[in-house]
């Protein structure tokens, strides 16, 4: 559960830090795609675990997370809920319906890309610092007691047009980082591919 | 003389009169449930003791489900209701326990064993030497979008296997998720929050009912428009039922009570005989509710219901009684029931033994209202016997000529030569209609047609289980062995069983506690299993993908094993499971395997087939079957209660007269359910018992026909016309009753008692006069 709300606000975190700061929003029907690195630090372990892949984010329909290093394992997440594959097996389902925390982040989505804080201040303290060109936003939540509700110490996001970089501490202390690279946005409309991957959740 | 024993009667009247004052006084306590107006099973104590655990804690169960488009106010009404069922002291809820950190608490439970604990997927990739797609499913789950899990974990358990046993638990209620520390759900836009809760009284009890769900209907009309509240618990359906049951008996009492007191006043065009027949009905009413409260010290509102309706009876006699007046002859109230004491003595005497029967049927309920109605009518006997005739003041009535001949005719239909072909057809067409239709009797025991459930409360249990899923069936497996640990490995033969059954939609889940904790047994194989199949080069190789500093510290399989006693401890995360785990006696295990939606339930008794100790329990199923039974055994009361009244007609008529005598209502018996067939009606155990009634009741009409001679034979007829109209007035309503069961037996005693009441005069073919 903590888990999936981690990974759940992984996803829409660059949106959200996008609504907040960055110069460029994204329309509907339009789609931004790009590769992330993503770096978990955790006590005990030798170095951060390290995850290389792409994503596909589409304003309205969801979002494709496909992380290729070191390991294959491709995440489809709508407003249906989440599925995710290896190698083209199901290894997850988890349907919205199970989690209103989805459902929530959703509304602060949509909100967020229409330019309406309301629904990311219940939860967040929202600082926005520097310029469009280089500019900062930090999360801070207004609840903390309940490590499940809210698994997060403090998130930070940095960007000039699109995110870059988001920092997400936990309440244990371990830490993830987001880079975003060699982002794209277009106005082309989804490929086969990737529209047969969304619709999967449809099922 | 008579008027010692009317005195001595008025005292025994005064004390029951003030016993139930005093009764009443302290309020009076009505069970409702039907259950308990029918059989207790007669089987296997052990199943008995199962079921009753399991069935209590499903009836114990209150689920409310709080919707509403608006996440705040959907929670904001849920904790509102929840502070008003708490305050009512009558719910525990439950919804509370799932705190934050029952998981962490659950792992922390699991954790030490976790080598012995292995998810059904898991142990099958490891059985079929499949140790590499652990090892990947583990890897997908650390570097995926979803799944970082706990990097404490990961460092003591690389393969994740724990966090695979704890995907796979039933855990109860699993559709829905913590948010805030709510059950919720997100279903098309709108927000059910759930608050399910442990009632710890009685379902059953009016009071209970009402201290309960009165406070609750007040909140919900507060919490304002747009939010919607589904109940489903025993409770509610019991709640709905009683009330039903009520409106019903006061429905059907009123309707009854005007339509004797018109019939009265309409027929005697005076006050008299209505007073005097309210007086014998009301004191056998009286007696008998104080004589049954003070022997059973409650009473079932459907004894009430039936024992009343059964009292009614007693208005034949007094009716008996003051219809003499019409015999014109002018006798004083003493000599006029000389001449009817005769038959209402043999009327009472034949009817009791036909309400007495009904204790030998071992229903707790029947015995009530043998009790109620046999008391009942001996006081109303006693009354009309000894008080009548000092209390009345009647005149002969100028008006009776007209309904003297009415009854005269019918008779003469019987009785005039004339019509003897006419006689000889009616009667073949009714065997031959009575042949035809025993022909198409069919018997129905399914005892889920014979309530009636609230069709609202039905819908709400429906989308309550379509939106969290199965909220538990009836149906059960029981597990019998000398001990846990058999027990377990027993069900764990089970579950190997049930799995393909699930996936082929025999029934949808279930709950086994071999699935929360494994048997010791099955702990020590999976453990091997790891080590045969995980630890080594395996074990090397995600310890180095995971990048972790160290592997795992080297396991201890030779350590304990997670015990039953352990998991389900009270107030552990797991105290739910003793649910599952029934008190056996010493030397005896006993466990409950629950069943969702089961749909195939011949498939599932197959399951059961050749394990030692299992079987399949369906308490509905066995108690239709046990309808069935006792459907047959009503047939044989019967046939028994005739048999007891024969001696005592053939002690006052000789054999073959009585015989003549027994024939109207035989006949009556026979071509009621008959009758009831022809017109589609299934013929149920509710009718059995009714045909029981029609058999006193006919014998009844039939004894005042035979006891009668001469000028009073229109008088007779006219008695048993009117008796014949207040009995179906007060059976024949219980035809229009929802309840499937009173339907039932009210449409067979209409039929019957219509019968009984037509074919009467044929009692006096016997020839001759008595006296």
């Amino acid at each position: 559960m903590r888990r999936l709300i981690l990974a759940l606000l992984l996803a829409v975190a660059p949106v959200m830090a996008m609504a907040a700061g960055p110069t460029q929003s994204i329309a509907v029907g339009e789609v931004l795609r790009g590769r992330f690195v993503q770096e978990r630090h955790l006590k005990g372990f030798n170095a951060p675990l390290r995850t290389e892949g792409h994503f596909v984010l589409a304003p309205g329909r969801g979002l494709i997370w496909r992380a290729e290093k070191p390991f294959a394992v491709t995440t489809v997440i709508t407003a249906n809920g989440l599925v995710q594959e290896v190698g083209g097996s199901e290894t997850m389902r988890m349907p919205a319906a199970r989690l209103p925390f989805l459902a929530r982040l959703y509304d602060m989505l949509g909100g967020a890309l229409a330019g309406d804080w309301r629904a990311l201040d219940t939860d967040f303290i929202v600082t926005r610092t520097g310029d469009d060109r280089h500019w900062q936003v930090d999360l801070t939540p207004r609840k903390a007691d309940d490590p499940i509700a809210m698994p997060f110490r403090a998130i930070t996001a940095q960007g000039s047009r699109f995110v870059e970089t988001v920092a997400m501490v936990k309440q244990d202390g371990d830490s993830d980082t987001l880079s975003f690279l060699d982002q794209a946005l277009s106005s082309a409309p989804l490929t086969a591919e990737e529209t047969a991957a969304l619709d999967t959740l449809a099922k | 003389m008579i008027r010692i024993a009317a005195v001595l009667w008025l005292v025994v009247v005064a004390l029951a009169g003030g016993y139930l004052a005093l009764r009443l006084h302290h309020g009076l306590a009505f069970r409702t449930d039907l259950m308990a107006l029918l059989p207790r099973e007669q089987q296997d104590p052990t199943i008995q003791r199962a079921n009753d655990t399991v069935t209590r804690a499903l009836s114990q169960r209150v689920l409310l489900l709080v919707g509403g488009p608006d996440r705040a106010r959907a929670r904001d009404a849920a904790s509102e209701l929840m502070r008003q069922l708490t305050a009512t002291g009558l719910v525990e809820i439950t919804t509370s326990g799932f705190d934050k950190d029952r998981l962490q608490r659950l792992g922390a439970l699991y954790f030490p064993y976790r080598r012995g604990l292995l998810a059904e997927d898991d142990r099958r990739r490891l059985l079929d030497g499949k140790g590499g797609e652990v090892a990947l499913r583990a890897l997908s789950q650390v570097f995926g979008f979803v799944g970082m899990a706990d990097a404490r974990l990961v460092q003591r358990d690389p393969f994740l296997l724990m966090q695979g046993f704890f995907a796979a638990l039933p855990l109860p209620l699993s559709k829905l998720t913590l948010d805030d520390g709510m059950l919720s759900m997100n279903d098309g836009g709108t927000t059910w929050v759930l608050i399910a809760g442990r009632l710890t009284d009685e379902p059953y009890a009016l009071d209970v009912q009402r201290r309960l769900i009165g406070p609750l209907d007040e909140a919900v009309a507060h919490l304002g428009p747009g939010l919607e509240v589904l109940r489903l618990g025993a409770v509610f359906f019991a709640k709905a039922g009683a009330e039903q049951a009520m409106s019903e008996t006061s429905s059907i009492g009123v309707a009854s009570t005007l339509g004797t007191v018109l019939l009265v006043l309409v027929a005697f065009r005076a006050l008299a005989p209505l007073w005097l027949s309210l007086l014998v009905i009301g004191v056998g009413v009286m007696t008998a509710l104080s004589a049954s409260l003070w022997a059973f010290g409650e009473l079932h509102v459907g004894a009430l219901m039936f024992g009343v309706s059964l009292i009614g009876v007693a208005v034949d006699y007094s009716l008996q009684y003051c219809s003499e007046i019409f015999a014109g002859d002018d006798a004083p109230p003493r000599r006029r029931l000389r001449r009817v004491l005769m038959g209402i003595t043999l009327g009472t005497a034949t009817t009791v033994i036909g309400y007495l029967t009904l204790f030998l049927a071992p229903f707790p309920g029947l015995h009530q209202i043998a009790a109620f109605s046999a008391v009942g009518l001996v006081a109303a006997w006693l009354t009309v016997v000894l008080w009548l005739p000092l209390l009345d003041r009647s005149k002969p009535p100028r008006h009776g000529a007209g309904m003297l001949a009415a009854a005269a005719g019918f008779l003469a239909l019987w009785e005039n030569p004339r019509h003897h072909r006419a006689r000889v057809a009616v009667l073949g067409l009714a065997l031959g209609i009575g042949a035809v239709g025993l022909l198409r009797l069919h018997a129905d025991d399914d005892v889920r047609r014979m309530q009636s459930l609230s069709a609202g409360l039905v819908a709400q249990q429906q989308r309550i289980q379509s939106l969290i899923g199965s909220t538990g069936g009836t149906q059960f497996f029981l597990i019998q062995a000398p001990d846990d640990e058999t027990a377990l490995q027993r069900e764990e033969q089970l579950i190997a069983r049930l799995r393909p059954l699930v996936g082929q939609g025999a029934l949808s889940g279930f709950q086994a506690l071999a699935q929360y904790v494994p048997s010791a047994a099955r702990q020590r194989e999976n453990r091997a299993l790891v080590h045969a199949q995980l630890d080594g080069a395996l074990l090397e190789q995600q310890v180095r993908q995971l990048g972790l500093t160290q592997p795992p510290a080297a396991a201890d399989d030779g350590g304990p094993v997670l015990t039953l006693a352990e998991a389900s401890g009270a107030g552990g995360p797991l105290s739910f499971l003793s649910m599952l785990l029934l008190d056996g006696t010493a030397g005896e295990a006993l466990h409950v395997v629950t069943l969702d939606h089961a749909a195939r339930l011949d498939l599932l008794a197959q399951a059961a087939e050749g394990l030692p100790g299992v079987r399949l329990v369906d308490p509905a199923g066995d108690f239709s079957a046990l309808l069935g039974n006792y459907r047959n055994r009503a047939m044989l009361l019967l046939a028994l209660s005739a048999a007891l009244m024969a001696p005592l007609l053939a002690w006052r008529y000789g054999v073959k007269r009585g015989l003549w005598v027994m024939l109207p209502p035989s006949l009556a018996v026979a071509l009621a359910p008959a009758v009831r067939a022809l017109a589609g009606g299934a013929f149920t155990f509710f009718d059995a018992m009714a045909l029981v009634l029609v058999l006193s009741v006919g014998v009844d009409y039939a004894v005042f026909c035979a006891e009668t001679s001469g000028a009073r034979k229109p008088v007779t007829m006219l008695a048993v016309a009117m008796a014949a109209c207040t009995a179906l007035m007060s059976f024949g309503l219980l035809a229009l009753s929802d309840v499937l069961a009173v339907r039932h037996f009210g449409a067979t005693m209409l039929v019957g008692i219509l019968l009984a009441f037509l074919l009467a005069p044929l009692a006096r073919s016997g020839a001759g006069s008595v006296r």
